[in-house]
Order: C-alpha cells, then sequence, then structure tokens
C-alpha cells in the first residue's frame, strides 16, 4: 500500500549545504562613491574555493546584524575571485554595506540563479537597456562582450536615469563610445543646466533606433518595473522576437535559492529560476502581466 | 508490511522506555484552553491523549520551528565565527494524523528538492515517527486529497482497535523501536475492526471537493475568477493565520539580531505568510502583491496548481486548519467549490483568462 521510505531516500544532509546556507568571508578591498547614494565595493573572497559566476547572477551580500540582500555582480566574470558590487543605500543591509572600508569583511552567499545567456547572444546584435542602477549587472554582460569582441554583433546601450549625476559608470561607457566598441545612448529625466544630453525616457532613443535584422537582434533589460512594459512594446514593435528579450526581474528576495517563497512569480522562482527571463517564458505568467501599483 | 497488536499498558511502557533515553512529544490537553491539543514535551505516558482533535500549531514545527537560529555569529578582527548550531539528539514524535504525515511527506519534497534545506533533513533524520488513526470533525476534507489513510513517512502507526492498537510497521526503525516492548501478531479479526474504523471515519467526512485533486490545477489555471477572490479579499483581513496553522506551508522570513554587546548575535528564520502586506514588498514601494485579492489568489494557485505542477500533488493535506483559525470564516472546501462551481457554469460569460 504505501511505498516504504528509506534513510538512502533523503539527500545526504551532510552534503555541500553550507555552500548554499552559510554566507562565506570576502574583504573589502575598494571602495568608491559613484553617486550620492550609490557606492561601489571590490570584494575578494577569502575562500580558497574556486568562485565563478556568469553575467547576471547576483549573491546574497550579509553584513552581520544587518541582515542580507541579492546583489548583482556588476564586474566582468574574467577575474572571479575579486568583483565588484554597485550598491544604492535603500534600507538595513544596503545602509550597513556603505559604511565597510578597505579591509573590513562581509559575507557573501552565491552566486545564485541563471544570468543572462551568453551562448545564445553569441553573434547578436545586442541592445542593451538599463534604467538607474539596473545598469549594474548590465556592466557585467558589457564588459564580457567587450573582453570577446568577436563572439557578439554590435553592442547598443541605452541608458536612462532621473538625473545626469545618477548615470553610474558613465566614464567608462563613454570611453568605449569614443574607441567605438559600443554605441552609448544616454538620456536623463531631470536634466541640470550642464547636462549636455537628451531629456526624456529611455524609449526615445530606442523608438530613433534603426534596426537592421531583428532576428539577428537580442535585447537585455534591466531596470525599474515600470520601464519595462514600455520598452517591451517598442521592442515587440521592432519585432525582436519574443525569445530574444530578456529580462532581469526584481522581487523580494529572502533565501535566494527558491526556499522562502517571498520571489514567486506564479510556477516560478525568480531567484532559482532566473533573475534573467525571456519575454517568451513570462508572457502566458499571470503575475507577470499584472504589474500594479495599488494596494488595499 | 506486518502487523502486530499492542496493549495500552505496553504503550505506555513503549512511551516510558522512549522517555528514559529521549525526548518524547505528543499530544498533550492544553490547560489554557481545556479540550484542545498541542503537541508538547512528554514527561510521563498519561499526559498524552492520543484521540485528540487536530492542533492548532502542525507537527512540522519539530522539524521546521516557527522561528529558528540559521547560525549565530561573532565578530572580531578577523571576521565573523559562524556556528550553524545544528541539533543532533535523537526524538520521537507520536499521535501524528495521516493528513499531518502526509503534510511532512510534502515539505520532504519541497524542501528536501537541491539545495536541500538541511535543517529539515537533520531535523527529519532524527526523528522516530508514530502515527495514529484520528476521527474527523466538520472541517476535514482528507477525503478529498488523497491523505485519508496516509501512512508515509511513519516508522509505527496504530489504530485503535478492542484491547488496545493495531500497529503498522512500515520501517526498520518502527520494528526496532517497537521491539523493545511486548506485541502480539495481529489477527483477521483485528485487521477488520481496523478496516471497519477506517470506513466508519470515512463515512463521517461532511465537508469535500466537488471534484478530484488533481482537477482543481486545471480549474485554478482556467482563470476568470476575479468575482470570487474580490469577494473573499473584501471579507479577508490578511492577518496571514491560515498560512501560520497550515501544515504544509513552508515561506520564511530571514533577518539578523545583535546581542546586546554588537558583537555577537544570530540570523534566524521565522514562518512567513503569503498574504501579509509586505511578503512581495520591495525597495523603492513597489509591491508585487499589492492587492489583496492577488494575495488571495495567490494561496489557491499556489497550493493547488504551482506546487501542484512541480511536485504532483497538491499542498493541502485536507486538515482543515485555515477554516478553523480564520476570523473571517474562509473555508477551504467551501472557496475550491465555488471555485469549480463558478468554472462549470459560467465558463462562457467568464472574462478570459483574468483572475
Ligand atoms: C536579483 C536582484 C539583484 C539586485 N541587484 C542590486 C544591485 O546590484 N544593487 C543594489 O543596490 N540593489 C540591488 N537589488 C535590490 C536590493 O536587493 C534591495 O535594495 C535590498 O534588498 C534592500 O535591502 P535592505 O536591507 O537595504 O533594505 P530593507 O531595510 O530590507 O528595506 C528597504 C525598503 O524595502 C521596503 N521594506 C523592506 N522590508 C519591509 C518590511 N518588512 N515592511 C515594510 N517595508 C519593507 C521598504 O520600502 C524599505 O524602505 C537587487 C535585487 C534583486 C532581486
Ligand atoms: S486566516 Fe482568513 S482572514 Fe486571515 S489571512 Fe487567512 S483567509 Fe484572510
Ligand atoms: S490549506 Fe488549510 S486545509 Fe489545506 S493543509 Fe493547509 S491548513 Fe490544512
Ligand atoms: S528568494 Fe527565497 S525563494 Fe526566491
Amino acid at each position: 500500500m504505501n511505498k516504504q521510505i528509506q534513510e538512502s531516500d533523503f539527500p545526504n544532509p551532510e552534503g555541500h549545504w553550507e555552500l548554499y546556507w552559510l554566507p562565506h568571508q570576502a574583504m573589502v578591498r575598494r571602495t568608491r562613491r559613484l553617486a550620492s547614494r550609490i557606492k561601489l565595493l571590490k570584494l575578494e573572497m577569502s575562500t580558497k574555493a574556486a568562485f565563478s559566476y556568469f553575467p547576471g547572477q547576483f549573491i546574497q551580500l550579509s553584513v552581520f546584524g544587518y541582515g542580507e540582500a541579492p546583489i548583482s555582480i556588476c564586474s566582468s566574470p574574467e577575474n572571479s575571485n575579486v568583483f565588484e558590487l554597485c550598491i544604492r543605500d535603500a534600507g538595513n543591509l544596503t545602509h550597513a554595506a556603505h559604511d565597510l572600508e578597505p579591509g573590513d569583511r562581509a559575507g557573501v552567499r552565491g552566486p545564485f540563479g541563471h544570468g543572462f545567456p551568453m551562448n545564445q547572444l553569441k553573434g547578436k546584435n545586442i541592445l542593451v537597456i538599463a534604467g538607474g542602477i539596473g545598469i549594474a549587472p548590465l556592466r557585467s554582460l558589457i564588459q564580457t562582450t567587450m573582453a570577446n569582441p568577436g563572439d557578439y554583433g554590435g553592442i547598443s546601450v541605452f541608458y536612462g536615469a532621473k538625473k545626469p549625476a545618477d548615470l553610474l559608470f558613465i566614464d567608462e561607457l563613454e570611453n568605449l563610445n569614443a574607441e567605438d566598441r559600443l554605441n552609448l545612448s544616454t538620456i536623463v529625466d531631470e536634466p541640470d543646466r550642464q547636462w549636455p544630453g537628451r531629456t526624456g525616457v529611455v524609449t526615445d532613443p530606442l523608438h530613433e533606433f534603426k534596426i537592421g535584422d531583428p532576428e539577428n537582434t537580442a535585447a537585455v533589460i534591466a531596470g525599474p518595473p515600470v520601464m519595462y512594459r514600455f520598452v517591451l512594446m517598442k521592442l515587440l514593435e521592432k519585432e525582436i522576437p519574443e525569445d530574444q528579450i530578456y529580462f532581469t526581474l526584481e522581487r523580494r528576495f529572502e533565501c535566494g535559492m527558491g526556499k522562502c517563497g517571498h520571489c514567486r512569480l506564479d510556477d516560478v522562482y525568480v531567484c532559482r529560476d532566473g533573475p534573467v527571463f525571456s519575454y517568451s517564458d513570462l508572457r502566458d505568467r499571470r503575475e507577470f502581466n499584472e504589474i500594479k501599483q495599488d494596494e488595499d | 508490511m506486518t502487523y502486530r497488536t499492542i496493549s495500552i499498558t505496553n504503550l505506555n511502557r513503549l512511551f516510558e522506555y522512549i522517555i528514559e533515553s529521549k525526548d518524547l512529544f505528543a499530544p498533550k490537553e492544553r490547560e489554557d484552553q481545556p479540550g484542545f491539543y498541542r503537541f508538547d514535551r512528554i514527561l510521563k505516558p498519561d499526559e498524552i491523549t492520543l484521540s485528540y482533535g487536530t492542533t492548532t500549531i502542525p507537527p512540522k514545527a519539530f522539524f521546521f520551528p516557527p522561528e529558528e537560529t540559521l547560525f549565530t555569529f561573532s565578530l572580531s578582527d578577523e571576521g565573523a565565527k559562524l556556528n550553524p548550531e545544528l541539533e543532533e539528539a535523537p526524538f520521537v514524535l507520536a499521535g501524528v494524523h495521516p493528513c499531518d504525515l502526509a503534510a511532512i511527506e510534502a515539505l520532504d519534497l519541497a524542501l528536501g528538492q537541491p539545495p536541500a534545506d538541511h535543517r529539515w533533513l537533520f531535523n527529519r533524520r532524527r526523528a522516530v515517527i508514530i502515527g495514529v488513526d484520528c476521527t474527523p470533525d466538520e472541517y476535514c476534507f482528507c477525503g478529498s486529497v488523497n491523505t485519508l489513510n496516509s501512512r508515509n513517512p511513519a516508522d509505527l502507526f496504530l489504530t485503535p482497535v478492542s484491547g488496545g492498537y493495531l500497529v503498522e510497521i512500515p520501517t526498520a526503525r518502527g520494528l526496532e523501536l517497537l521491539s523493545s516492548v511486548e506485541t502480539f501478531e495481529a489477527g483477521p479479526e483485528h485487521l477488520e475492526e481496523a478496516e471497519t474504523r477506517r470506513k466508519e471515519k470515512t463515512a463521517q467526512l461532511t465537508a469535500a471537493f466537488n471534484r478530484t485533486s488533481a482537477d482543481i490545477a486545471g480549474v485554478l489555471e482556467s482563470g476568470g475568477f476575479g468575482d470570487i477572490w474580490k469577494e473573499l479579499a473584501s471579507r479577508c483581513y490578511s492577518c496571514g493565520s491560515c498560512n501560520l496553522v497550515c501544515p504544509t506551508c513552508f515561506c520564511f522570513h530571514t533577518d539578523d539580531r545583535f546581542e546586546l554587546n554588537l558583537t555577537s548575535g544570530h540570523r534566524f528564520r521565522s514562518w512567513d505568510s503569503c498574504q501579509f502586506l509586505e511578503f512581495a514588498l520591495v525597495t523603492g514601494g513597489h509591491n508585487f502583491r499589492g492587492l489583496r485579492r492577488n494575495r488571495v489568489r495567490h494561496r489557491w494557485r499556489c497550493k493547488f496548481l504551482h506546487l501542484y505542477k512541480e511536485f504532483g500533488r497538491v499542498f493541502c493535506t485536507g486538515c482543515g486548519r485555515c477554516s478553523r483559525a480564520c476570523t473571517a470564516d474562509i473555508n477551504m472546501a467551501d472557496v475550491i467549490n465555488r471555485l469549480v462551481h463558478e468554472s462549470e457554469n459560467h465558463s462562457e460569460t467568464r472574462p478570459g483568462k483574468e483572475g
């Protein structure tokens, strides 16, 4: 009548659980302020074990006593034991992370999640569309494409922010643009007197952009939830195939590995099955289509 | 499967034997609420009530406590020292009803799935579980979700028969434990008596789904229940009790706590509820389930559709705890039947896939 449960039916609890559940130590090597509430932290893993990751993956950063938060790795995976995080001071953990100084230690779990599909992107022209701090995971992707230029087609970066001072990594992006290694369009919502560039939203330069061969073009998008719908409409209008449009989604993460339930979007865990999804994966999921702000 | 019988006296001897060397947890009448029971630490066998009504807190709490320390930390110049503080001592959990056994089995799937929840697995491994057959009340609907006669993962299972209990022995650990006291081979009359008892129990169930639990997934998938979710949301208080008493819910919240010295502390996790307003709130104020009707809908879709798709079983055991706990009188079986009814009767008029 009943299948007998055996000891061997259990996954071995002594397995490698610490890798997932216990933060590992990382040493802060450098810190740099990028904007009024945004800092760049360079961390080095103190563990000997190899730490490798893909663009678009995230770690769970701990400052003991202040909790944990998901943060995208924003540097290129080429030198993976040393990596960078771009952190906006937005609450408990991120505030404590801003107080870290070189020589201080933080905790790191991960890397977790599925990053950008670098293999599927090979040979394609890539539209990189960033809103605000969404540039963080995309910087890792940009650096990877820059390090392997023969593997990808043209890279076009569309980067929108609220104010000129909120455009992060702008020097390195402009240098790459000047060297013709990518094509950069920046735009801000609220310009100041010095701002020489465009005013508006990120869909404006995207609208004007001529896409020769949509079938051979992919788009990667990271930014605030409200941006997604408008960008998506524009990309579909330009006939980019639905399975070549990739979003990295934000949700509330607590465990980062498909256990705590906070990041659920219908039947997927955004942390475990994403955070990067293609639009074709998301299209029919109810909770993706109802991005509403109201509360009751 | 082998069947034995055990007398009340010998069962009490067994409990005494357990208490001598291990912690024993079993249903005990609440002093603060006579007529209600909870799983509690047992010091003397006569504290145990094996014929008890469903407890408010499900026995999953022994493997996944309402709040637990994930690790302690102490900070120094060399960094943080972490201690995962895993318990090793074996214990026995006795008096678990079939539906609650099914819930533990369901959580073995969800939490055992890689990367496995090691705290769950460690705790599961240190326990011997003794199940006992139950008497349903008007909230129970185990007959609709295939848990009426669940035995996994019990090591021993007791059914009351004249003169004591019929003992099913599903595992080697159960057999080993049972061998410490005198038992007798069960005769056909004992098996028959137990069978009759099960039939009576089935007949006693009043709450039921109008469709099989497997069909409910399809019903929910088809959608178009906006009006039902709205009506439920107009009554629901988002108090989260339904999740907190549920034996299969496994969502949790984590945070850190410092000791007063600010150089040591711990990270804990505690049971959480998808009905709480902040559950899906992120920095910047965006709330992915800010609408109460979407939170209400999520509870049904998670249990009967999403987890069903992932694990091939619904994450509801028919225990009725959520219905008993709800101050807004939202009843699990009633809601399922409203959904079924709506999907059968209004399929043409229902608005697309929404809701
Ligand atoms: C995949 C992913 C990648 C990310 N990458 C980055 C990155 O590279 N850089 C970056 O800066 N951020 C990133 N984030 C966002 C970052 O994780 C959040 O800003 C961070 O979790 C905030 O944590 P905190 O402890 O600082 O804030 P908290 O103190 O937890 O809260 C901050 C805000 O959240 C809300 N809030 C949180 N908890 C509650 C509650 N219980 N009740 C009510 N309101 C609450 C409030 O609005 C509060 O102001 C990423 C998020 C995800 C999911
Ligand atoms: S117990 Fe009832 S009122 Fe409370 S959240 Fe659940 S359904 Fe709503
Ligand atoms: S949903 Fe309700 S009836 Fe089903 S297992 Fe959970 S508490 Fe019991
Ligand atoms: S963050 Fe815990 S399940 Fe995704």
